[in-house]
């Protein structure tokens, strides 16, 4: 028995001619934020609307709680809490009266429950929803998705206009779903949105998803530069053969290189002499990213 | 707990109130001309003109009272509101919300396709229904002011039912071609398409002889053929404009289960 909570396999979605999906494999682990990243047109939306069934495949399966969305219908709903990426609902109406309507549609919330997510969004309800702004309009996407504390979150792009502050504020919330066992499943198009609360990214490019990493793992084969200034001159031979070191360069008692992977080599190596300073400068996952994207050679691992 | 039902009428309240104000008021306005139109003068008039131009546009005899309702608010205006109105709500109930983007948040809640378009449907029925009662209402208040006493209140009660069932139809219609398309412009005119063609069935049908048949399809012909206002309710009628309404709404709830939501 898996313990997935989400599961696709070879799914796939045209739109006439028009790709959507090309062939998905993905697995979300209960219990994970799972980061789902790719740039647009990628396929992220197709996925996630086929999970909710708005959509259905053109090929292949997808499971979510070992049901496929088609025949779980409304009860497999239930469980899922969803922030389309373009959240759009009628604009006429409150936030409080869109919100208590669509609680009754899930059967009820408990006294307070929308009061209490909107005061952490600094949401006012009482504004017809056509009047607030852009952001506001998300912080009410989210509240929706959120409120009713299903087993599952699908949020598409849920960073999306809110500013910088609230975007912390999210991925607290994220993280902590995922503390009191909820699992997030949330697409993106950078990876420095997800990458803090993320336990896993996968990478979709053209209906396809290129890599699964941990966010950790990610990191680890990332390129860092380094930088060792040392007391005296040293002699390039000692590093140019270390593993995972590469473009090095040496002037007067400074060394500067490429590293892939992890430093302890390069570290030990160094400890052999007097150092005045070392500089490693954190990789820069978004170049990795621009990596995958582009399907471009891969880094090595994994 | 009909949820989607009741918030259905309650974002459409306005409109229901502006459409019933509306229908009420041309019912009435048109039934303030019958005691000037009532005239021998009019009745002469109207001899020189060839029987099947009246029956052409719809008018039958200006001279009882039923006979003019029935050729007035009755007659044309009076079913050309109640069918814009249905189509209007019949093809904003899924394919308008589906084309601004709104069905999404909705049907990802826990409620059934189906279910969903079912109390939609219901909820269109019921706005008909409000604005045929309006115009009830309008027509029994002002009776005795524009002479109508004849047709009485249980016979102004029988048209007014049967034009909500035609509208209620013609909404169906577009609520199903809405819900297998997802095209509003579409639902809009096959209303429009088939209300012309269907009107016209119904009253030069009759009058050629290829084309006879083609009366028995026309929803107008269930709605005005018995003449409620001089009969009464005609349950025969009432029975296939409901039961084809019905058809209809179960068709578009099939085909909406089917196919993609679009964004």
């Amino acid at each position: 028995m898996s313990t997935n909570v989400v599961e696709t396999h070879g799914l796939a979605k045209y739109y006439g001619r028009r790709r959507g999906l090309e062939s998905l494999d993905m697995e979300v682990r209960a219990g994970e934020v799972y980061g789902f990243l790719g740039p647009n047109g990628a396929g992220k939306t197709t996925a996630i609307r086929v999970l909710l069934d708005l959509i259905r495949p053109t090929a292949g399966r997808a499971q979510v709680f070992g049901q496929s969305p088609r025949a779980g219908g409304a009860s497999l709903r239930r469980r899922i809490g969803y922030l389309a990426g373009d959240f759009i609902v009628d604009g006429g109406q409150t936030s409080r009266q869109l919100l208590e309507h669509l609680a009754r549609l899930r059967g009820g919330l408990p006294n307070g429950r929308i009061e209490q997510h909107a005061d952490r969004l600094e949401l006012d309800l009482d504004v017809r929803i056509g009047s607030l702004s852009r952001g506001n309009r998300q912080k009410l996407g989210l509240v929706q998705a959120f409120m009713h504390q299903p087993e599952l979150l699908v949020l598409d792009e849920p960073t999306t206009g809110l500013d910088p502050l609230l975007q912390q504020t999210f991925l607290l919330m994220a993280s902590e779903a995922r503390d009191a066992g909820q699992t997030v499943l949330m697409s993106s198009h950078v990876l420095s949105e997800v990458q803090q609360s993320a336990d896993r990214v996968g990478i979709v490019r053209d209906g396809v998803m290129v890599a699964v990493e941990s966010v950790e793992g990610l990191r680890n084969h990332a390129v860092r530069r380094v930088e060792i200034r040392f007391d005296e001159p040293v002699a390039e031979a000692e590093f140019s053969a270390l593993p995972g070191v590469s473009e090095l360069s040496l002037s007067g008692s400074t060394l500067r290189c490429r590293l892939t992977g992890r430093a302890d080599t390069l570290i030990k190596a160094a400890a052999r002499h007097a150092l005045e300073s070392m500089t490693i400068i954190e990789p820069d996952l978004e170049e990795l990213f621009m990596a995958y994207y582009q399907g471009e050679e891969t880094p090595q691992g994994g | 707990m009909a949820n989607v039902f009741s918030k259905a009428l309650w974002d459409q309240r306005r409109g229901i109130f502006g459409w019933s104000v509306g229908v009420a008021a041309v019912g009435v306005m048109y039934a303030f001309f019958y005691p000037t139109m009532n005239t021998p003068a009019l009745a002469d008039f109207m001899r020189y003109f060839p029987q099947e131009l009246f029956t052409a546009m719809g008018i039958s005899d200006f001279t009882t009272a039923a006979g003019y309702l029935g050729s007035t608010s009755y007659g044309i205006l009076g079913p050309i509101l109640f069918m814009v109105f249905g189509a209007a709500l019949g093809s904003r109930a899924i394919a308008g919300d589906e084309e601004a983007g709104r069905l999404d948040v909705l049907l990802a809640h826990p409620i059934d396709r189906a279910r969903f378009l079912v109390e939609r449907a219901a909820a269109m029925i019921v706005a008909l229904s409000v604005a045929g009662l309006t115009m009830f209402l309008a027509m029994v208040a002002i009776s005795d002011l524009a002479q109508l006493g004849t047709i009485g209140a249980a016979n102004l009660a029988a048209a007014s039912a049967h034009i909500v069932l035609l509208g209620a139809f013609f909404g169906s219609l577009a609520l199903a071609v809405g819900a297998a398309t997802g095209r509003r412009a579409w639902a809009a005119g096959a209303v429009a398409a088939g209300g012309v063609l269907t009107y016209f069935a119904n009253t030069l049908g009759p009058s050629i002889e290829w084309l006879a048949w083609s009366r028995d399809f026309s929803p107008f012909h269930y709605y005005s053929g018995g003449q409620p206002l001089r009969n009464g309710f005609q349950a025969s009628d009432a029975l296939v404009l409901g039961g084809a309404t019905l058809i209809l709404v179960a068709l578009a709830a099939l085909a909406f289960r089917r196919r993609d939501v679009a964004i």
